[in-house]
Order: C-alpha cells, then structure tokens, then sequence
C-alpha cells in the first residue's frame, strides 16, 4: 500500500483471531479506520465488541493478524505485543464500558494524570521542584483547565470523582483520554447507563471531539439511534465476526444485521 | 572436587536408599495434596488466597492428636483398633478444622465481602486470622515443641518390605487415606450438585447466582470441604511428626506452592502439584550443602517463586472460567 | 420492646461468645505437658479478687460482664443511629482539626518540639535505647513500606529484606562479615548511610522487576516466598554473613569534620537524634512524592491498572519506583540497627518483622503519612510496655494474638486506619457505596 494511501487511514486491523482457551473471541477480524471519521462497532452482547477495543489498545493480544496504528506523523505502529501504556502514548485513548476513574482522586486530578507526561522517571522532579518540573505542572494544569471546560465539568473541578453524576462521569472519562492528547479516540458504550437529556449532551460533544479537537472516534454502543446519528460508518460484529460494512443506511437495510439484532440462531448468524 | 563432588555424592545417596525418599516424597506429598485442595477451591469460589488455611490445617493435627491420646493414654493401638483410630481421628480433625474454617469466613471473610471491600482487606484480615489462631494454639497448647500422639501404631512400625525398604505403616497409610479423600473430593466436586454449584459460583458467580445457586452457602461448602481435607490432612501429618503451633506456615506455604503449581482453581493440579512438591522436597535432601536441611526449605521457595513468575497460571493452567 | 425478645436474646448469646473468646485468650496458658484443656479450663475457673470483692470463679465475672453489656447495649438501642454518628463523628475528628493548613504546621512544630526534647525526660538508658530501637528504627520501616503498600497498593510480605539489606551492607562495608569488607579497607559506620540506602534501592529494582508484574495476591506470596529463601540462605551461609550467630559487632558511628568529633557510643540519645533527622527526611521526601505526579500515578495504577495504562501509565515503572523509594528507609533503618545493636543475625529480619511494619501501616492509616508515624508510636510503645511489664498475666508470646485480632477487628471496623489519608479513607467509601472496583478484573493470568 502506497505511504499516501495509508495515511488516510488511523488504523489498519487486519484478519485478527483472539482466543481464551477454547474459547473465540474474534475471528479474522478486518476493519479499517479513516483519519479523523466517526466509526461506530456495533453488534449483539458477546459478539466481541469490547474485545476487539482492548486489542486495539493493547490489553489483549491477538493471536493471528495485524493491527497497525498510523499517527499523522511519524513511523507506522504495530499494536500486537506493545504495552498497552505504549499504545495509548502512541496516541491511542479510550474509554470504559463501566466508567473506570480514579474515584479517590478529584475530577482536576483525574484528567490531570491524563495530561501529564509520564515518559521519564520523574522521582528527582518531584522531590526538588526545580523550574522545569513547575514549568511542567503549569503547562499540565492549563491542558486540565481547558479541557474540563470543553466537557463541562469546570465547576465541578474540586469534586471527587465518585460524587459526579453518571453523565458526568462519562464527561470525565472523555475528558480524561483527551488529556493524553490521542490522535484516536476509543469509546466504549459512552451513553450507557445516561438518560436522555445526558445522552443528546454527550451526542453533541462527541461530534465536538472530532470536530473541534481533530481526534477520530470509534466508538462502541447500543443506543441505535445514537449511533445512527453520529457515525459516518459502521462495522457489525456477530459471533467475533464482521458481518457487514457500510454507511448507516446501508447498515439499516442489510438483511444479515437485521437477523443478528432479531437474534436468529447461531448457524444461520455466523454463516 | 567441589560442586561437581557435591553432585555425585547426592546422586550416591539417592541411588543407595532411592525407595525410602519414595517413601517419604508421597507421605509428605499426599498431606501437602490435601491441604492444596483447600486453597485451589477458595480461590476458585472467591478469588482470594485463604492465608489462613494453614491454621486450619494447624487445628486439624491437634484435634486428632488430642483425640488419640485421649483413648489410648499410654495404650498401644494394635489391628483394627488402629485402624479405627486412624478413621476416627480424621473424621475429628476434619471437624474441627471444617468449624475453624467456617469460623475463619464467618468473622474474616464474609463482613468484608458483604461491604464490598478491597482485595487488600481481604488479605490483611487473613494475615490476622492466621496470626490469631496460630498463637492461640500456642498460648492453650504450647508453644515450640511438638506433642506427639499416643502411639497409634507401634513407632516405626514396618508394614513390608519393598525393593530392600522397609516401608512404614503410617506412610501406607497416609498414602491410601489420601488418595482415597481426595478422589471422594474430586467426586463431590464433578459430579454432585454441591459441587455443580461450587464450579458454577467458580466460573462466574454473577451468573451463577442469576441461575438460582446461593452463593453464600456455597461459599460455606467450599469452606467446609477444604477445611475437611485439611483437618484430616493435619492428623495424618501429626501421626508421623507430631504437631506444632506454627506448623501452618510453612506446611501451609508447601501446599500452596502446590497449589500454585497446579495451577490454582485446578482441583486435581492442586493434588498433583502436592504430589510433586513431597517428592521434590524428600529428593532435594541429598542435594543439601553441608548437609544443612534448610537446603530443601530454599529449593521449594525457589520453585515457587519460579513459577509464579515465570508461569502464573501452574503447569497445567488455570481454569479460564474468568476469561471472558 | 421486651427485653426477652429473641433478637435480644440473640445479641445476649454473641456478646458472650466474644466474652469467651477475651476471657480465653487474656487467661492462662496451657503447655505441651498438661492436658490439652488446661488453658481453656484455668481461663474461666482461675479465682479472681478483685480487691478481695470477688473470691470467685473467672467465668462468672465474664458472665456478669457480659450480662452489663448487653443491658447497656439494650438500653441504648433506640438511640443507636445517634451513637453511631457521634461514633461517627468522633472517628473522623482527627481529619477535621488538621484541615486547615495552619493547624497542621502548628501541629508539625509542637511534635518536632516534643520530638526534641524527648531525651530530656527519659533518664533510664534502657528506654532510651527502646525509644530508638523499637520506635525510630520501626517507624523508618513503617514509612517505608506504606510508600509500597499506602501509596502504591503493593502487599509486600518481604519488606524485612530491605532492611536486611541495609543492615548487613553496614556489616560487610564496615569489615564485620566473616569475609573480608569491600576493597580489604573497613569504612566508618557513618559512610556507609548512602552505600546501605542506595544498595537497598538497587536490591528494591532487583526484585521487583521480575515480580512486580504478578496481581496482587500472587505479589504478596512471591515477596514472602524472597523474603524466606533470604532468610534461609543467610542462615547457610555462615562463612559470608556469621550465620545464625551473627556477624561481628559493626563499629559504632564516628563524625570526623576535623573541627568537629563526634562518637555514637553505648549511649542511645545520639542515635535517636541521628535517626530523628533522617525520620524528618524521609516524612519531607514522602510527602513530597505523594503530591507529585509520581503520587498520582501510584494511585491511578492501585486504583484501576487497566485505567492507568490507558492514559500512558507504565504501571510496572511506577511499581518499581515503589519498591526502590521504599526500601530506601527501610535500608537506613538497616544500617541504623547496624551502628545501635552493632551484631546483626538473620533473627533481625524474619518474616514476623515484615508483618509487624505491615501491622504498623495498617493501624496508622495505608497511605498516611503521619498516620503511620504515629500508629508506630502507639503500638511499639504499648508493645514495649507490654514485654518489659506483663501485666495481668500478659505474656510475651500472646502478642501476635493480639495483632491478628486487631488486624480483623480493623479491617472489620476501620479499614483506612487511625488517621486515615484522605484518598484511601474516599476508596473504601467507594468501594462499599456500590462503586465496582475493577484491580483484580486485570487479566494478566489470562493472557492468550
């Protein structure tokens, strides 16, 4: 693939099988993500959803295939066996099915640890507080200050974490994975557990994500209508496998989707 | 001379008495099999290292011990009677050692699950356990020096003679009464319906519970049954070399290893891995450095640390009921 | 509501269970020789006077005890969400008064104050030499491994070993090894303060590189497992380390600045002011760290491990930093020992001292600070009062009874210590609120 065409793309996953023992988890998974698009993973409970996003962040490593990140610069990165702290350095973020913050910690520090750059060993910057590790703090607060205003949880700053609402904690997660400046944004059911004031709010600022902060979307859900409404394309999973591509019409009038989601039976799904 | 001196000469020694490090091995390997089961099924059912479960074991011994003397006073059991002797002071240590170890949940265990605490809590609280009951078998029954049984058999007793060995009773019988104990504890788990609930609850205890198991009481059978083993793990072990106070660490820390090694959550690894540990430690004493027995102490503690390291998941691998 | 209803009977029957359980364990001791009961049955038929008002049988003071409470207990039913709250309330008071920033510094000043002038009012050497050994030695530990164990969430059951460290680098730097020192040429005691604290470091990064990658539990076992085989091979190797007998007495320290001279000889109170510098170091460098972004990441990585990797965290780096910064104290407190008992043996640092400093992270406050400082103060004093006095029967022996009922009782009771530290006390109130606490779902077992 020519260095041009593939710099259209963020990420490149290609025929990937995760097992757990016996157990299949994915299965040749392919799936291609354009620089700066909102795709959307869709598909039935168990069909592997949130197993595809932790092995495109690292956590899990598939066994067969490729999975190749490529940042706008730089060398292209392949994902199986780095770290998953290397991936999201790399410009990968993402988010949880079941929010996971630091509830003991406050919403400014929860982003905080996001913004701040954890590549050296920083055990003497911290005990002499030198002019560069001020500097640093400074640069780290202003990104935290910034962004918690692009989610809306500025007057919540002093709060712990575990006391924000559950769209607010949502907000935070974003804001969180945004503080470690991603270039891919992963999101995992974001509206879950939301009501539906909270869920048009994360919607529109979703669609601020890409649009104000330049970072692509990929993003996991169950809402049909959230989804339907904010992706410019779609993959559906069943079983571990894709089983359609498309725009969200497409998606919409495809036969082998709609007997997923009516739950057909095994044999007929995976065929 | 030196190391490869070192070598050979321990090769002599196994070569010149091979048998009875047998002998040896598998006595010691069945009480580390039977105390291994109790830690894999805990941690199964809760995902946690029951540190107390060497006490249990440590209270088992006792119970028997002070059963046996308590009939035979300075008697010497003969046949049947020991025989007997020998069921009943099993059946007794796995009493006792099943209530400590409902005792040990009860207080340590379960008001902190019930508040949803910390995996830490969990452990510190076990750390507690063990300390509490180990020093209280001490403070009642003394500490340091082992009480050793009235004889239920008559002291060094050869059953029969086997390639040139002679081959203790109580070996035979540790041996049989283990692998007789652990099949019946394999059998409960495969194939009774306790046992259908204790690896449902092992598997995924959310679903588990959707499906009609009580968590909570299988909980309290898997305590039992590993407290049962134990217990009579504890006499069979104190027929032979008497009981201590603190016998629990570091027996407790053998069959854990065992555990480990078998892969934890792994029924029928924990008693292989105990198995392997016994025979290990008995063929390891030739291999001791200026005969200092610690040697073996330090041969195990390397296993364990080895294979936790390197190999988390035991030789024969965890259950992958967690998995997904 | 009756008195005699079965709820209340219920509670009269638990209360006296407990009340056997105290009456057993503050009663007498058995021994190998007498029957097995002999313990349990002096425990409750022991005559006990009471100013001669009760010439009667122990049992019956604890059923009457037993009895009171439970009639208190009834009586303040009714009121029992109010006594909870002022419970409540009186638990969190210490957190309170220090939230202010003044009150803290006064509070800091008065301490170092009394700290300071300790020497003054202890004129017996033996509790000077208590105060130093078994205070300021243990609270070097304590610190140390609440860096490991507060802050970064790390069970180590090992952490004797950095002390052990500590100590036998001063023995072997000092020429007190069976083997020859480092280079054939003893250094003085004081020299070695760096050398023993850095090795200790270095020791820390050894080991927890490889290990520090397990989940929790198994971390805790592995660090056990170390800490034995260390304590093992010390003793084997009598030809390098003196074995159990130990080594040869380590020099006492020397300051020579030319100008000034100065000697640690037998007398304890230079030592306690030696180590109430580096105690006062240590608090300054921890305090530091907890509220750097090195703090931060620790609790990212105790709190969610999967979490913190996503944001770019390094959990195993962070980890070992862990280690390394904790067994920086626990190494000076090693050479320490070395210059104050001066024959150091593998006893020092058995696997009983790592739980001890356990204990003492645990009754402070996992991850406060000055919880730990003074939750070591309190129980090696009253543990030092309780050896050098046996009060009421009290025996040497039945302390580690006492600390493993105090460790369930606090989990129990008071998970997040005397003091607690602000973030971990919001941790188990999250823990308990329903909020799902994701450390162990890591599946670092489970990778395919």
């Amino acid at each position: 693939m020519s260095e041009v065409a593939t710099r259209s793309l963020s990420f490149e996953v290609k025929d990937i099988t995760l097992r757990f023992g016996g157990v299949v988890s994915l299965r040749d998974v392919s799936l291609e993500m354009r620089r700066g698009e909102i795709l959307a993973v869709i598909g039935p409970n168990g069909a592997g959803k949130t197993s595809l996003f932790n092995s495109l962040t690292g956590v899990y490593q598939p066994q067969e295939g490729t999975i190749t990140f490529w940042p706008s610069e730089g060398a292209s990165i392949s994902v199986i066996g780095k770290k998953a702290h290397r991936i999201a350095r790399a410009g990968v973020s993402r988010t949880f099915q079941a929010s996971r913050l630091f509830s003991a910690l406050t919403v400014f520090e929860n982003v905080k640890i996001g913004a701040e750059d954890h590549n050296g060993l920083g055990l003497v910057g911290s005990l002499v507080k030198g002019p560069r590790t001020r500097h640093a703090e400074k640069v780290s607060d202003e990104v935290v200050v910034d962004l918690l205003e692009f989610v809306g949880l500025s007057n919540e700053a002093n709060l712990v974490a575990s006391q924000l609402s559950y769209g607010g904690r949502r907000r935070l997660e974003i804001a969180r994975a945004l503080a470690t400046k991603p270039e891919v944004i992963l999101l995992d059911e974001p509206a879950a557990g939301t009501n539906p004031s909270e869920k048009l709010e994360l919607t529109s600022l979703i669609r601020r994500v890409r649009d104000e902060r330049h970072v692509g979307v990929l993003l996991i859900e169950h809402d049909m209508k959230l989804v339907m409404s904010l992706a410019e394309r779609l993959y559906v999973l069943n079983f571990g496998s894709v089983i359609a591509e498309g725009s969200p019409e497409e998606i919409r009038a495809n036969q082998s989707v709609i007997d997923a989601y009516l739950g057909s039976s095994h044999e007929d799904a995976s065929n | 001379m030196g190391f490869e001196h070192f070598w050979l000469s321990g090769f002599d020694q196994v070569h010149a008495a091979f048998w009875r490090y047998l002998e040896v091995g598998l006595q010691n390997g069945a009480v580390y099999a039977m105390i291994a089961v109790g830690y894999t099924l805990v941690y199964g059912v809760l995902g946690l290292i029951n540190f107390a479960h060497g006490e249990v074991f440590m209270c088992g011994g006792f119970a028997g011990v002070f059963l046996t003397r308590g009939i035979l006073g300075d008697r010497v059991a003969t046949g049947w009677g020991s025989v007997g002797l020998v069921i009943a002071g099993m059946i007794i240590g796995g009493l006792v050692s099943a209530a400590v170890a409902i005792g040990v949940e009860r207080v340590a265990y379960k008001p902190l699950r019930q508040r949803n605490a910390p995996k830490l809590a969990f452990l510190i609280s076990a750390i507690g356990a063990s300390y509490f009951l180990q020093t209280l078998a001490g403070k009642e029954f003394g500490y340091g020096v082992n009480i050793f049984p009235g004889a239920v058999f008559e002291p060094g007793k050869v059953m029969f003679t086997m390639f040139g060995t002679q081959i203790d009773t109580i070996a035979v019988v540790c041996v049989i009464a283990a692998v007789v104990m652990l099949v019946a504890a394999d059998r409960i788990v495969r194939a009774t319906k306790l046992g259908r609930g204790i690896r449902a609850v092992s598997q995924d205890a959310e679903t588990a519970s959707l499906m009609g198991v009580n968590i909570e009481s299988t909980i309290m059978i898997t305590f039992i049954l590993g407290g049962a083993l134990a217990g009579a793990a504890g006499f069979l072990y104190s027929l032979n070399s008497g009981i201590v106070q603190n016998a629990g660490t570091e027996i407790g820390i053998y069959a854990f290893t065992a555990a480990v090694l078998g892969g934890i959550g792994n029924l029928r690894g924990a008693a292989l891995g105990g198995l392997f540990i016994g025979l290990f430690q008995s063929f390891s004493v030739p291999f001791s450095f200026e005969g200092n027995v610690q040697w073996t102490e330090i041969y195990t503690f390397l296993i364990l640390v080895l294979v936790l390291i390197i190999r988390p998941t035991g030789i024969l691998g965890e259950k992958s009921g967690r998995t997904a | 509501m009756s008195l005699i209803s079965p709820a209340n009977l219920r509670r009269l029957f638990w209360i006296w269970v407990i009340l056997a359980i105290v009456a057993v364990m503050t009663g007498t001791s058995g021994n190998n020789s007498t029957p097995p009961t002999t313990g349990v049955h002096g425990s409750f038929m022991e005559r006990v006077s009471f100013f001669g008002l009760f010439a009667t049988w122990r049992w019956l003071l604890f059923v009457a005890l037993g009895v009171i409470i439970w009639l208190i207990s009834s009586a303040y039913r009714p009121r029992a969400r109010q006594i909870h709250h002022g419970v409540d309330a009186f638990m969190a008071l210490p957190r309170r008064l220090t939230a202010k920033r003044s009150t803290r510094l006064i509070l800091m000043a008065l301490a170092l104050i009394l700290a300071l002038v300790v020497p003054k009012f202890i004129h017996e050497s033996f509790w000077m030499y208590l105060i130093v050994e078994q205070i300021g030695v243990w609270v070097l530990l304590a610190l140390g491994l609440n860096v490991v164990v507060g802050f970064a969430g790390l069970l180590d059951l090992g952490f004797a070993a950095f002390y052990a460290i500590g100590a036998y680098v001063t023995a072997w730097f000092t020429g007190a090894l069976p083997m020859p020192a480092l280079f054939h040429h003893p250094i003085p005691t004081l020299w070695v303060i760096p050398l023993g604290i850095v090795a200790a470091m270095i020791f820390g990064v050894v080991l927890g590189t490889p290990t520090l990658r397990l989940r929790g539990d198994y971390l805790a076992i592995v660090t056990l497992g170390f800490a034995l085989i260390i304590d093992d091979f010390v003793e084997t190797q009598s030809g390098v380390t003196g074995g159990g007998l130990g080594t040869s007495p380590v020099p006492h320290p020397v300051l020579n600045l030319g100008f000034f001279h100065f000697r640690w000889g037998l007398s304890p109170t230079p030592y306690y002011y030696l180590c109430l510098v580096f105690i006062i170091i240590f608090l300054a460098i921890f305090t530091s760290l907890e509220h750097s972004h090195v703090g931060r990441a620790w609790v990212a990585i105790r709190e969610d491990e999967v979490a913190a990797e996503s944001v770019g965290i390094n959990p195993l780096k962070y980890k070992v930093m862990a280690f390394a910064v904790g067994a920086a104290s626990g190494g000076f407190g090693g050479v320490l020992t070395g210059g104050l008992v001066g024959i150091i043996n593998p006893g020092l640092f058995t696997y009983q001292v790592s739980v001890n400093v356990l204990v003492l992270v645990i009754f402070g406050g996992m991850g406060s600070i000055w919880g730990v400082a003074l939750g070591t103060i309190v129980i090696q004093t009253v543990t030092s009062y309780l050896d050098n006095y046996q009060p009421w029967g009290y025996q040497i022996n039945d302390l580690y009874m006492y600390i493993g009922a105090l460790l369930i009782v606090m989990m129990i009771f008071r998970p997040a210590g005397l003091l607690p530290s602000r973030r971990r006390a919001r941790e188990f109130a999250a823990a308990e609120g329903g909020e799902e606490i994701h450390t162990d779902e890591v599946l670092t077992g489970e990778q395919p």
